[in-house]
């Protein structure tokens, strides 16, 4: 098949045209069509393109997806299929008891509640704690800010472990052990530097044009960081509580080492299938596919709120 | 202002959310706890979860007995021993009882209470020798074994008794097709049936506990002497691990990271034809496994010190740190009476010689019979009573095995083996 080539007036190079269609030319009424043409290239070129960002999309999406899904699979297969040598994708037979024995087993809604409720302090403390202290670090730019929002940081460099047990012993010299409150306070360890400084980054974005604006309207200092700043960055506060409530929700280390009998929450309990005289695989792939459903809920309910947190920053200025 | 109202919205939500956890969470949801009250007849239980089962219809019967109420908490193998750590060092304890694997018996002798009233006479003659000896440390009865396993032989029964397999079996070696009793018997028939995509056996590179059986088997002390003396690079563990490293050329490559699970896994597929594995997966083979059915026992093989197999017993300790020791001693006490409960449970597993001897001729309890020839064994002993075990076993005899099954020199590994193991000890 011959393909005739073209040059533009721009020196840019026409889409090619296959020998044997009609030929636009360059005079007359010809104009209008060869503009056609170019819109046409151009629709073609940015086909293409969108065709290549959707394989590279549905590539990622499988790169991520595919764990949970294999989880999801293996959760609807038979006991001998969990264990097959090599491993198969989707179930040869499926079947729901792996649910019926894993959500059967006592402890797990306990365990649930617990999860529930540990995660929800955690997120609400960070908050409390994240939000006055980033939007001070951000607005007064004091060198102590400076110093505590690096020292946070620093916090974060710690292995959970070297903290794990010194917070454990803590945590029953004031008589909290084994409840959610201590979890709640030592899972907070974790997501209040991050927090504060994703909120930092988003308070930042806030022009201060604004907060002066609500001022000259009479608004104290902190009715216009309630009035105004706070329903600005509402979609940064949605991120920082969706990582906050996601750090607690799948924290395994501190529920290990510090829940027993009342405040065991679900990781412990999914990790309790591995026992040294066999692995449950089936019942424990039923089990954390249950404990993802909340988190999935949570972010499709505030993925409104997430897109706009993370677009805040690009409209910087 | 719709935003407004959000935030409004979701700050009330919040609020709500947070009052209700913050009502909630002084106690939790798993129910109140006496634990470390004084005088209580509610004692909480620390237990790996797998060996939870085991203990369940032992709590239902000490209530009824005793009345007294048991709570389990129950976690996983590789936290709970830092657990442990953490609330032994802290003197501060969440239990009155903790099921303690044999290996951290040693490490935790300090923190735990003699229960010497418990052993009596008739207790330890209806103990396995090597319990009773693994029990008692510096003269005092620490833990009871509530239930005990070893390594016996699994094999495919199907495949043995094919008149074919007999035939060809006897021509080739000389001698008839049965369950290995041997050395050579088990390398013979590992090599018999690697043929035709499977496998006569599974070499575990990620676990040591095998191949130190086959160090007893071969006549010597495991890696520790009665003086704590290194004695890993002796002419026994050296036979020992030349035969372990044997058996890669009749098992599925990567034997380097072949652990438990893998090797469960390979034999419940029908991939091999032997395993040495823990008694009680005899009766937890999966109903629609390929191999369900099928399957023999037979007591560990013999070395030229007879048959040996490593213990896994767990025990059951009262914390000093308790204050409720009398309702946890009578708990273990309830333990001892009703050990063949466990029997029954998932596990199916139990510490007294005679529960074992109770049920060895059932159907189902095939595995039984040859677990006790395997614990009472000439050669059977428990793993070395140091601190420092479960580091050897972390750092020096594991990764010195995934070297040995992946073509590493048996010398040149063991000695450096030993040069490690001591510098850990000093």
């Amino acid at each position: 098949m011959r393909v005739a080539e073209r040059t533009t007036h721009d020196g840019g190079t026409p889409p090619p045209v296959v020998a044997g269609t009609s030929v636009p030319t360059t005079t007359g009424s010809s104009g209008r069509q060869r503009r056609g043409v170019n819109r046409e290239g151009l629709e073609a070129g940015r086909r293409s393109t969108r065709t290549l960002l959707w394989v590279l999309l549905a590539a990622a999406m499988v790169l991520y997806g595919f764990p949970f899904l294999y989880l999801l699979f293996t959760s609807f297969k038979t006991p001998i299929d969990t264990i097959a040598v090599p491993p198969t994708i989707l179930p040869r037979e499926w079947t729901l008891e792996n649910y019926t024995n894993a959500l059967g087993r006592s402890g797990v809604l306990a365990s649930f509640i617990n999860s529930i409720q540990t995660a929800i302090i955690s997120t609400v403390l960070s908050l409390v704690l994240a939000v006055p202290a980033a939007y001070g670090i951000t607005r007064y730019q004091t060198l102590s800010g400076r110093i505590f929002i690096m020292a946070a940081l620093v916090t974060r460099m710690v292995p959970p472990v070297a903290i794990g047990i010194p917070l454990a012993s803590m945590m029953a010299a004031v008589g909290l052990s084994d409840t959610p409150i201590a979890l709640s306070i030592a899972h907070t360890t974790i997501s209040l530097p991050l927090s504060i400084w994703l909120m930092s980054s988003f308070f930042e974005a806030v022009p201060k044009d604004l907060e002066e604006a609500a001022t000259v309207d009479g608004c104290s200092r902190l009715g216009a960081l309630w009035r105004v700043v706070i329903p600005v960055v509402s979609g940064g506060i949605a991120v920082t509580a969706i990582f906050a409530f996601l750090a607690s929700w799948n924290e395994f280390l501190f529920a290990l080492l510090m829940t027993a009998i009342r405040s065991q929450t679900t990781p412990v309990v999914i990790a309790n299938f591995q026992t040294q005289f066999g692995l449950d695989w089936g019942s424990m792939t039923a089990l954390a596919a249950v404990y993802s459903i909340p988190v999935i809920l949570l972010t499709l309910l505030l993925q409104r709120k997430i897109v706009a947190g993370m677009t805040l920053g690009a409209v910087k200025g | 202002m719709s935003t407004r109202k959000t935030i409004n919205r979701f700050a009330t939500i919040g609020g709500i959310c947070t009052a209700v956890a913050l009502a909630a969470a002084g106690c939790g949801a798993g129910g109140p706890t006496n634990s470390g009250s004084a005088g209580t007849s509610t004692v909480n239980v620390l237990v790996e979860a797998g060996g939870h089962a085991e203990l369940t219809g032992v709590a239902e019967q000490c209530k009824k007995d005793a009345g007294i109420d048991v709570n389990f908490v129950e976690l996983p193998y590789d936290g709970m021993f830092n657990r442990l750590s953490s609330e032994f060092s802290s003197g501060n304890v969440s239990f009155d009882v903790a099921a303690l694997d044999s290996v951290w018996l040693p490490s935790f002798k300090d923190a735990v209470q003699p229960i010497d009233e418990i052993f009596t006479d008739e207790a330890k003659k209806d103990i396995f020798p090597a319990l009773v000896k693994e029990a008692n440390v510096d003269g005092h009865f620490i833990g009871l074994p509530a239930w005990t396993n070893a390594e016996i032989i699994l094999y495919r029964k199907d495949l043995f008794e094919d008149a074919k397999n007999k035939a060809d079996f006897k021509a080739k070696y000389g001698y008839e097709l049965a369950a290995p009793t041997t050395w050579k018997q088990y390398q013979d028939i590992s090599e018999f049936f690697t043929r035709d995509g499977m496998y006569g056996t599974d070499v575990k590179g990620g676990v040591e506990t095998e191949w130190l059986a086959h160090v007893l088997q071969a006549g010597s002390p495991m890696v520790l002497d009665e003086n704590n003396k290194v004695v890993i690079d002796n002419a026994a563990h050296k036979e020992a691990l030349d035969f372990y490293v044997s058996l890669t050329k009749s098992a599925p490559s990567g034997a380097a990271q072949v652990d438990w699970a893998a090797a469960q896994n390979l034999f419940n597929q029908g991939k091999t034809a032997m395993t040495r594995f823990w008694a009680h997966a005899y009766r937890q083979i999966p109903a629609d496994s390929p191999v369900a059915g099928k399957v023999g026992a037979a007591p560990m093989i013999a070395g030229s010190a007879g048959i040996g197999g490593v213990p896994g017993p767990w025990y059951l300790s009262v914390p000093k740190a308790t204050k409720n020791a009398d309702a946890a001693k009578k708990f273990i006490k309830c333990a001892y009476d009703n050990n063949s409960m466990g029997i029954e449970s998932s596990l199916g597993l139990a510490s007294r010689i005679s529960a074992f001897e109770k049920y060895q001729d059932k159907e189902g309890y095939e595995s039984f019979g040859p677990l006790i020839e395997t614990l009472n064994g000439k050669a059977t002993a428990t793993r070395p009573a140091t601190e420092k075990w479960q580091q050897i076993v972390d750092t020096v005899l594991v990764p010195m095995l995934q070297k040995a099954v992946a073509g590493g020199d048996s010398a040149t590994l063991l000695a450096d083996a030993k040069k490690q193991i001591e510098d850990l000890l000093k």
